[in-house]
C-alpha cells in the first residue's frame, strides 16, 4: 500500500526535510524491548516504532497497542518475552520520499484511524528510509497553503487591476471619439479661418499701399486706378456675405467643440477623481450623469435613457472612482444587452432612512436563468474569448460589498435585465474603501 | 465643364459644415446626415468620391461604403473616423475597398489634396466606362473557382509558417504556380523572376517587417494584389497598409479556409481586371511612404525594383 509515486514534480524535498531518522527494531526483538525503545527520549515524539528485516519494514508497533497490552492484567508477563511481530501491525502507512507532499498527506489522511496511533513509514525504492509524524505533515501542508493564499491574493489583486485597465481602455476609445469629432471640425475651421485671415491681411496691405498713393505728392492716375479696382475685388470676394456668414458659423462651431472638449475632460476628471481624496461625500445621481457622460460613446445611439432620479437624496459617503466604476461596467454591460435600436435604460434612484438605492433596468436579451446564478463569480463571461474577462460584476460586487452595500439581479430573457445596488447611508469603515 | 461631385456624410452637422467650407467652389456638394439620402445619391448621379464618418447612428461607415461600392463602383470611398476601431478598419478593406482611412483631426491640406486625387481617379474610371464585374470568381457556396487562362500568374506566399502555403496548394490546386518565400530576398527573387499576381503575406517573416515591400511592391506594381494574413491587430499597422499599400484584404489568423479561399479567388479574378484595364490601376494608387524605419527596408527593395525597370525598359 504505497502512495502514488509520482517523480519530478514540485519540491521532491519536502518529505525528506520531515523525515524522523528513528532506529528500527529488528523482527526478533521482544515486545518488552519495544516498550525500552518508545522510552528512549529520541523516540518520545513517536507513536510507532518501525520493525525492519534486510532493509525493508515489515510492520510497525506502536504506543496504543503496547499500552493496551500493559493496562491488561499480566499483559506485560504473558507478552513482554514475546516476539514484537506478534503484536506489530503488519500494514503499516507507507509513502515513498519522492511523493509529493500533497499526495502523501491525502494518501496518509485517509488510512490514519482516529484516535491517531500510527506514523508513517518513509521507503526509498521499498527500503526503510525513516519515519514521518502526521502532524508534522500537516503543518508543512498548513504552511504551503499559507502560501499559496498569498499567491492567490497576490494574483488576484493584478487581476483586479487588469479589468481595470481594461474598462479604463474601453473607456479611452470612447473618450477619444468624443473628443476626435470636435476636434476634427475645430482644427479645420482654423486652419480654414486662418487662411481667410491671411486673405484680410493681403487685403488690409493693398489698402494701406491705396491709401500712401492717395496721399502721395505725385498722383500717378492710371496706379491708381488699377490700385483701387485692386482692393475692389479683395474687398468684394472677403466681404461676400455667404463668405461671412458661413464664417460666422465657422467661429461658433469652433466655441461650441472647445467647450465640448472642455467638458468632456472635466467629465473625465469627475468621473475618474483623480484629483480628489478617495472617500468623498457624493450625490449619487451626480455619479450616474458623469458615468453616462464617459459611456455615452458606448451607448448613444443604441440606448434612450430614462433618469428617475430621487430628489433631495442624501450624500453617500464613499469611494466616487469604485462607485462610477460599478456604474460604467452595469451601463456599458446593457449598451451590449439591447439590440441595435429600441433599446432603454431606466435608471432610478430612491433612499429610505437607511439605504441608497439605484435600479439600473434595460429591455435587452436578459440573462439565461442557468447564468443568472453565475454572473458574479469571477471569469464567468457570456462573450467570446478575449472580449471580456469575466471580471467586471466580479469586481462589481466586491466593491459594492466593501461599500457594506449589496448588488442584485433580476432577468428574465427577451425581457430585460434589473440591477440594485443598495448603497448603507451610514458608511462602511473607512479602511475598507482605502483600496 | 462641370466640377466633380463630393459627398460627405456624418452625424455631426459640425462637420459636415467645416467639410463644406473646405471644399467649396471646387466641388458640386452633397452633404447630409443620412446614410438613406447618401445612397440614393450615388444611385441616382455621378458621385466622383465619398467622404464618410464611421460611427454614425443609423449606419456604420464601412458598411455604407460597402454599399456605395456596390452601387457605384468608379466612386472613390474614404472613411473618416474619430477612432479606429479594428472591426471598422477590417470591415472597411475587405468590403468596402477604401481608397483612404483617414483619422480625425485631419489635416485640411492632406485632406484635400487626397480628395482631388480620388476626384482624378473617380473621373477616369468614369471616363473608361462601365467597370468589370466587382463580384469575384466563386460559386454560391464559396468554392474556389479557378479561370482558365493560358498563363496562370503566380500566387506569392509571403510567411514563416508552411501551413500556409500548404492552405494555398489545397485551394487553387494545379491551377495557380505557388511560391513560397520565407524572407525578404527570396521573395524579391520570386517578384523578379516570376510573373506574380497575387501576393499572401504575414507582416513580418524570419523576424523582418515586411509591410514596407508590400507598400512599394503596390506603389510599383499596382496590378499584384496583396492580402495579409496575421494574428497580429495592429490598428495603425493596418491603415499604412491600406493608405501606403492599398492591401485588398486583411484575413485574421488562425487561417479560416472558407473566407480565405474566397480572397483568394476574389484576389486573382482582381488581379486580372487591373491587368487588363490599366485606368483601373489608377484606383488603387497609394499614399507615399512618411515612416523613416521603413524607408530603411524601403532602399533594399528600391535597388530590385530598379532592376526591374531597367528589365522592363529593355524588353
Amino acid at each position: 500500500m504505497n502512495a502514488p509515486l509520482r517523480s519530478g514534480s514540485e519540491s521532491p524535498a519536502d518529505l525528506a526535510r520531515l523525515r524522523l531518522d528513528v532506529a528500527p527494531l529488528a523482527p526478533t526483538a521482544t515486545v518488552d524491548a519495544a516498550a525500552e525503545a518508545f522510552l528512549e527520549a529520541a523516540n518520545a515524539r513517536m507513536l510507532c516504532l518501525p520493525i525492519v528485516a534486510n532493509g525493508r519494514a515489515v510492520g510497525t508497533i506502536s504506543r496504543h497497542t503496547l499500552n493496551n497490552v500493559f493496562l491488561r492484567r499480566f499483559g506485560r508477563e504473558l507478552y513482554g518475552t514475546r516476539s514484537v511481530t506478534t503484536l506489530m501491525n503488519a500494514e503499516p502507512i507507507r509513502v515513498s520520499l519522492s511523493a509529493p507532499l500533497d499526495d502523501a498527506a491525502r494518501f496518509v489522511a485517509a488510512r490514519l484511524g482516529a484516535p491517531i496511533t500510527e506514523d508513517f513509514v518513509l521507503e526509498d525504492d521499498g527500503r526503510y528510509a525513516g519515519m514521518g509524524v502526521a502532524v508534522d505533515l500537516l503543518s508543512a501542508l498548513q504552511q504551503r497553503v499559507d502560501s499559496a493564499f498569498t499567491a492567490l491574493k497576490a494574483s488576484q489583486a493584478q487581476l483586479v487591476q487588469s479589468e481595470k485597465m481594461a474598462s479604463l481602455g474601453q473607456m479611452v476609445a470612447g473618450v477619444a471619439h468624443e473628443i476626435n469629432t470636435p476636434l476634427g471640425y475645430v482644427r479645420n475651421n482654423v486652419e480654414m479661418v486662418a487662411s481667410l485671415f491671411e486673405d484680410g491681411v493681403q487685403t488690409l496691405g493693398e489698402h494701406h499701399k491705396l491709401l500712401d498713393m492717395l496721399t502721395a505728392d505725385d498722383l500717378d492716375e492710371a496706379a491708381l486706378a488699377k490700385q483701387i479696382a485692386r482692393c475692389s475685388d479683395l474687398g468684394a470676394s472677403l466681404a461676400d456675405p455667404e463668405l461671412l456668414a458661413d464664417t460666422r458659423a465657422l467661429l461658433r462651431d469652433t466655441l461650441h467643440g472647445v467647450d465640448t472638449i472642455k467638458d468632456l475632460v472635466v467629465n473625465l476628471r469627475n468621473f475618474s477623481r483623480l484629483d480628489q481624496s478617495r472617500v468623498a461625500e457624493v450625490s449619487i445621481n451626480d455619479c450616474i450623469d458623469q458615468t453616462l457622460v464617459i459611456a455615452h460613446n458606448a451607448i448613444k445611439h443604441r440606448l434612450e435613457i430614462i433618469k428617475r432620479y430621487g430628489e433631495n437624496l442624501p450624500a453617500v459617503r464613499c469611494s466616487p472612482s469604485q462607485i462610477n466604476q460599478v456604474l460604467l461596467n452595469l451601463i456599458t454591460n446593457a449598451g451590449q444587452a439591447v439590440g441595435e435600436d429600441g433599446g432603454k435604460l431606466l435608471l432610478k434612484t430612491e433612499a429610505d432612512a437607511d439605504w441608497l438605492r439605484i435600479h439600473i433596468q434595460d429591455n435587452g436579451r436578459g440573462i439565461a436563468a442557468e447564468h443568472l446564478a453565475k454572473i458574479f463569480d469571477p471569469f464567468f463571461t457570456t462573450k467570446p474569448v478575449g472580449q471580456g474577462t469575466g471580471l467586471g460584476l466580479s469586481i462589481s460586487q466586491q466593491i459594492v460589498q466593501a461599500h457594506g452595500g449589496t448588488i442584485h439581479v433580476v432577468s428574465e430573457l427577451q425581457r430585460g435585465t434589473k440591477f440594485v445596488i443598495s448603497l448603507p447611508l451610514r458608511a462602511a469603515s473607512e479602511s475598507a474603501l482605502a483600496a | 465643364m462641370s466640377k466633380p461631385t463630393l459627398l460627405l456624410i456624418d452625424d455631426e452637422e459640425r462637420i459636415l459644415r467645416s467639410l463644406a467650407m473646405l471644399f467649396r467652389g471646387q466641388y458640386d456638394l452633397l452633404a447630409t446626415t443620412d446614410p438613406g439620402v447618401a445612397l440614393r445619391a450615388v444611385t441616382e448621379q455621378r458621385v466622383h468620391v465619398v467622404v464618410s464618418d464611421q460611427r454614425m447612428p443609423q449606419m456604420r461607415g464601412a458598411e455604407l461604403l460597402k454599399q456605395v461600392r456596390a452601387r457605384s463602383p468608379q466612386t472613390m470611398r474614404i472613411l473618416l473616423t474619430g477612432y479606429s476601431e479594428l472591426d471598422a478598419v477590417v470591415a472597411s478593406v475587405n468590403e468596402g475597398e477604401i481608397f483612404r482611412f483617414v483619422n480625425k483631426p485631419w489635416d485640411a491640406a492632406e485632406l484635400r489634396d487626397t480628395v482631388a486625387q480620388a476626384t482624378n481617379i473617380s473621373a477616369s474610371l468614369f471616363a473608361a466606362g462601365p467597370a468589370a464585374p466587382p463580384e469575384p470568381l466563386q460559386t454560391e457556396t464559396g468554392q474556389f473557382v479557378a479561370p482558365e487562362v493560358a498563363r496562370p500568374e503566380t500566387i506569392l506566399v509571403l510567411d514563416d509558417d508552411a501551413e500556409i502555403y500548404h492552405a494555398v496548394q489545397d485551394i487553387v490546386g494545379t491551377s495557380q504556380p505557388v511560391i513560397w518565400a520565407r524572407d525578404l530576398d527570396q521573395a524579391l527573387t520570386a517578384l523578379e523572376r516570376e510573373a506574380i499576381g497575387v501576393v499572401v503575406s504575414e507582416l513580418a517573416v524570419a523576424n523582418h517587417s515586411v509591410t514596407g515591400l508590400l507598400k512599394m511592391l503596390k506603389a510599383e506594381r499596382p496590378e499584384i494584389v496583396t492580402i495579409v494574413l496575421t494574428p497580429f491587430a495592429d490598428v495603425s499597422v493596418f491603415i499604412g497598409l491600406i493608405n501606403q499599400g492599398q492591401v485588398y484584404r486583411l484575413l485574421p489568423k488562425p487561417l479560416r479556409r472558407g473566407a480565405f479561399s474566397m480572397s483568394l479567388a476574389s484576389a486573382l479574378r482582381h488581379h486580372r481586371v487591373l491587368r487588363s484595364a490599366p485606368a483601373l490601376r489608377a484606383a488603387h494608387a497609394v499614399e507615399t511612404i512618411k515612416a523613416p524605419e521603413e524607408v530603411s527596408v524601403a532602399t533594399r527593395v528600391m535597388g530590385f525594383l530598379s532592376r526591374m525597370r531597367r528589365a522592363g525598359a529593355a524588353t
